[in-house]
């Protein structure tokens, strides 16, 4: 009857994703350009630095071609420091990194993977959108490109228990008219919540729904007596409601 | 609002709730195990919901109500203040498979603010506990077991949501490492 697939994207399907983010690469090889339905990529010249799509980086990597040069946030001294700011600051999460300037007024803003985030010369102070899933291949894949990966590959477990344990205590908060700030919440983590937080709120509007009934058919009273005063709140209400 | 289909629906209606009968019915024994008789007037019988509430909506000429609800002992008052005690030691299965459903329909008939609040405080704490239980690998089985066992049918979906997708990135981070 029912797809047997939950709604949202399955981790893997993140993940695929996540393999459009650029990366940079030093190759040893060279490779000429390829014209890609996604892009043009630019020839490989040994020893320059490219950047590539993670999934060609993958492959380079696999087949020794190339060497990966992990992003700017991804090593121990940007990872503690990110740390040390999701333990002192208990209810939000760390700031997701600043979007470049945009071309124009009147261009729609870029999200990942067309944002540079992973690349050598990122931000080194905020976790990119799909931080947990990048980190997780690229430790991975090209473990020895990492100056201590063992440590990298600890910090980024503990921010996943620090994130996500936030995010479960989101339950609290989350309520009819309560909202839950999840600014910088990467990818992975919202594929990972989101069942539970949907639910939480299923049943919490199912518990309420009755006293929201009241109220609606209260204001429907009220508007058709001719009380016009809460009309206005009334349709601002509705919009909330879906 | 929900599907004609729902089982969990069908369930919950089909839960019994008091009910007082407020006339005098021929032939209506049977619901309390006497054959031939009437239903008299006062007597209390646990009815299923979906029928006591169509007795207790239902209008005759007369305009009087055959029979008066009154909210199942799974909401009565003893079971609230033990909710606001504390949430997490209530065994709501025990009470109720479907609690939280059987409290909504409640709700639908009778006026109660303070159950509204008292049953979504208690989902909340209650939900705060299932999501750790449900990443935590031996929580369903340790110290957790007990609290588990007394999930009622919608928290038990809630745990198995929140269990299959922190098993999906685990499962994902497995298949990393074998490629």
């Amino acid at each position: 009857m029912a797809l047997p697939l939950p709604p949202g994207l399955t981790p893997p399907e993140i993940a695929f994703l996540c393999e459009m983010e650029l990366v940079t690469v030093i190759p040893r090889q060279r490779l000429e350009g390829l014209e890609l339905l996604g892009g043009r990529i630019k020839p490989l010249n040994p020893p320059h630095r490219t950047n590539i799509p993670l999934w060609l980086a993958l492959l380079l990597k696999r087949q020794r071609r190339a060497n990966i040069l992990p992003p700017a946030w991804l090593n121990a001294h940007s990872l503690n420091a990110i740390l040390d700011h999701e333990i002192e600051h208990e209810d939000t999460f760390s700031p997701p990194p600043r979007l470049p300037p945009q071309p124009s007024n009147n261009t729609l803003p870029t999200s990942p993977p067309f944002l540079a985030n992973n690349t050598a010369d990122a931000a080194p102070d905020a976790l990119p959108y799909h931080w947990l899933e990048l980190g997780e291949m690229l430790l991975e894949a090209a473990s020895d490109d990492f100056e201590e990966p063992d440590n990298v590959r600890k910090l980024l477990r503990d921010l996943r228990e620090v994130r996500m344990a936030k995010l479960r205590k989101s339950a609290d908060v989350l309520d009819a008219g309560g909202g839950f700030q999840m600014n910088g919440v990467g990818g992975m983590e919202v594929g990972e919540s989101r069942s539970f937080v949907t639910g939480v709120i299923d049943g919490l509007r199912k518990i309420a729904a009755s006293r929201e009934q009241q109220r609606k058919d209260r204001e429907r009273e009220e508007l058709e007596n001719g009380y016009s005063g809460t009309a206005g709140d009334y349709d601002d209400d509705e919009m909330d409601m879906q | 609002m929900s599907s004609y289909y729902d089982i969990d629906a069908i369930l919950t209606d089909a839960q019994k709730v008091p009910c007082t009968f407020e006339l005098t019915v021929p032939g209506l024994g049977f619901l309390e195990g006497n054959m031939s008789g009437d239903m008299k007037q006062g007597s209390k019988v646990e009815l299923p919901l979906w029928l006591g509430e169509m007795l207790a909506l239902s209008q005759s000429l007369n305009t009087s109500s055959l029979v008066t609800l009154d909210p199942p002992s799974a909401l009565s008052p003893r079971v609230l203040n033990a909710l606001k005690a504390d949430p997490r030691t209530v065994d709501l299965r025990a009470l109720a498979p479907h609690f939280y459903d059987l409290g909504a329909r409640i709700l639908e008939l009778f006026e109660e603010e303070e159950m509204i609040e008292v049953l979504s405080d208690t989902f909340k704490a209650r939900a705060a506990v299932i999501a750790d239980q449900a990443h935590n690998p031996r929580g369903a089985l340790g110290e957790g077991a007990d609290f588990m066992r007394g999930l009622d049918e919608n928290e038990r979906q809630l745990f198995r949501a929140a269990h299959d997708s922190a098993k999906a990135v685990r499962t994902w981070m497995t298949d990393l490492k074998q490629k």
